[in-house]
């Protein structure tokens, strides 16, 4: 037991003095003629949100696919951790068990069923013959939900079905259950798209547990004003090349947004 | 927040609430015969008769509630049930071994199941035309085999499987309880718990819900597609021994009218279309209902012909309580 704690330990040390926790170098990557991503460098920092922006067909879905193992990159290297990934035996399930979890708005969540239904859906705590221990995974969401903020006297983790929540807080489940299985790198791809204003606050205060947490997150936008609250650090993305990247504590929002147009203009 | 038990009751209520309506209904039809024609509904014959009718029934829609939770259909059960019989029937008169005759039945129908399982699953072709194919293909071997002959079965009396599936348990009623009554619940009893208490049934769910998401976060689509079709196979062909072993023949067209009954079964007994929910407490009711109304029909003086008029009424009206039920508060 001790042992184990001590390995524990010290792996997390190890593993803490790693500057980045997933970086990625010289990425290319193309569809048949077009050209997604052209060289692109990119990084996440221990316990630290980036928002990754920029407009549509910039590159910012293909970069956070070629990460979570979805498909791989024609040129490049990932390293996550500071271990050099093998791109050939890369796949969307090894990325989850290096500890990266993606959220897609629509594939996140199955809408008819329970709370922990969803929680631990593909992942289910079971006995032997592969009976379900109903009981402990509601507690554990229970838990998990009060956790994460996700507490009104409406939500039951056994009566509420996922259609009834609202979008952010549908998101807000979705980090949550990737929180519980021990994700250090949360990737959320416009997680505020269509959402109101109020939902919107919601699903950013769930962007800060993550931060709270100890983890990080990749958050993806085309909207500086939904990223800027919560993030550290911006990269922008155009065209398929990185073409700005600045820290939150170096300027304000309107110098953010001076900076953007400038880029819009001269790209 | 803390139940009370007048809180847990209306809880209870809110959340069994398609079951308790599809209770209420069997009540009520139960009720109208009963007062119809009490000597009939108060007789052990009428229900020893019922037992040994509806269990097929019963069977059939059980496995249903998996496929169509998963959002897919399954046609193929009636071909699937005669072609396993047949097997049946033709191992036993080959060998007189009676459990191994069993056996080939039962594999038989798994075979079946697992083939329209690997056409949805790998060719990706649509349940409903997959099956519409394998429907048509099963019925045609055995047509083209038996040329449409009977088989007698009456050696199969006094033996072990026809004892164990069909048999009378001497309980209860005068006549006996039939045997696959009992095969029907222990089965309804097992289907309950693997479809909400263990992990197929937790796949079949989410399957039949957001088959993407499910994809997303781990969970094997295809192999569960292919072992819902299994067992469905397996069921249909247990439902076919029961059914030729009850009245001792093999007939090559046995199960057509299963085809229609076991799949309202299953949506009367509020079992989504669309995927993503399923009750096995439903379906089994769903089939008794179905399953009385022509032996009330009869008894209480109608003609064979209301029969078909009033599964439709129940199936419509039953299916519009299910949207008022299912309808968001406002």
């Amino acid at each position: 037991m001790l042992v184990k704690l001590k390995f524990r330990v010290l792996k997390t040390i190890r593993v803490m003095k790693e500057k980045y926790l997933a970086e990625m170098r010289n990425i290319w990557k193309s569809f048949g003629t077009v050209i997604a991503l052209r060289g692109v460098d990119f990084c996440v920092r221990h316990n630290e949100i980036v928002g990754l922006v920029g407009d549509n067909g910039a590159g910012k879905s293909t970069l956070i696919k070629i990460l979570s193992g979805v498909f791989p990159p024609d040129k490049g290297e990932i390293y996550i951790n500071g271990n050099k990934i093998d791109i050939k035996n890369y796949s969307a399930r090894k990325a989850r068990e290096l500890g990266i979890e993606t959220v897609f708005q629509e594939k996140a969540i199955a809408e008819n069923q329970t709370l922990w239904r969803n929680v631990f859906m593909g992942r289910e705590i079971r006995s032997r013959f592969g009976f379900l221990k109903v009981k402990q995974m509601k507690q554990e969401t229970e838990k998990l939900l009060k956790r994460i903020g996700l507490t009104s006297s409406a939500i039951s983790s056994d009566l509420t079905t996922a259609k009834t929540l609202s979008g952010g807080e549908k998101q807000g489940l979705a980090i949550a259950r990737a929180l519980y299985f021990k994700a250090n790198l949360i990737i959320l791809d416009e997680p505020t798209i269509g959402l109101s204003l109020v939902e919107t606050e919601k699903v950013l205060e769930f962007v800060g547990k993550i931060k709270e947490e100890g983890k990080s997150c990749i958050f993806i936008t085309h909207n500086i004003y939904q990223v800027y609250p919560v993030a550290d650090r911006f990269v922008i993305l155009d065209r398929g090349k990185v073409v700005g990247e600045y820290y939150k504590k170096d300027l304000t929002l309107e110098e953010l947004i001076e900076k953007l147009r400038m880029i819009a203009i001269g790209g | 927040m803390r139940l009370t038990s007048t809180n847990k009751v209306i809880w209870l209520l809110m959340k069994y609430k398609l079951q308790v309506s599809v209770g209420g209904i069997a009540l009520l039809l139960w009720s109208a015969f009963l007062i119809a024609n009490p000597r009939l509904f108060l007789t052990s014959y009428t229900y020893s008769a019922l037992m040994s009718v509806i269990p097929v029934t019963i069977i059939l829609s059980l496995s249903m509630t998996f496929i169509v939770a998963l959002g897919e259909i399954d046609l193929s059960f009636p071909s699937v049930m005669a072609f396993s019989s047949w097997v049946f029937s033709v191992m036993w008169i080959a060998t007189r071994n009676d459990i191994l005759a069993l056996i080939g039945c039962l594999l038989s129908g798994s075979l079946a199941g697992f083939l329209n399982g690997l056409l949805v699953v790998h060719a990706r072709i649509p349940s409903f035309l997959a099956t519409i194919g394998t429907m048509f293909f099963w019925r045609g071997v055995v047509m083209v085999i038996t040329e449409g002959w009977t088989i007698s079965l009456a050696g199969t009396v006094g033996k072990v499987v026809h004892t164990a599936l069909v048999g009378r348990i001497p309980l209860i009623l005068k006549e006996g309880i039939p045997a696959q009554m009992i095969w029907a619940v222990v089965l309804a009893v097992i289907c309950w718990f693997l479809l909400n208490r263990h992990v197929y049934g937790a796949h079949v769910l989410v399957i039949g819900d957001n088959a993407e998401a499910a994809r997303v976060m781990g969970v094997n689509v295809g192999r569960t597609k292919i072992l819902a079709f299994l067992q469905m196979g397996l069921f249909a062909a247990f439902a076919g021994l029961i059914s030729s072993l009850e009245i001792l023949t093999f007939w090559p067209t046995m199960g057509e009218i299963y085809l229609l009954l076991a799949i309202a079964a299953v949506v009367l007994g509020g079992t989504p279309f669309t995927g993503g929910a399923g009750s096995i407490f439903g379906s089994f009711l769903g089939s008794c209902i179905l399953g009385t109304i022509e032996t009330g029909i009869l008894g209480i003086g109608l003609t064979g012909f209301w029969v078909k008029l009033l599964y439709g009424m129940i199936i419509i009206i039953s299916l519009i309580f299910q949207v008022i039920l299912k309808r968001p508060k406002k």
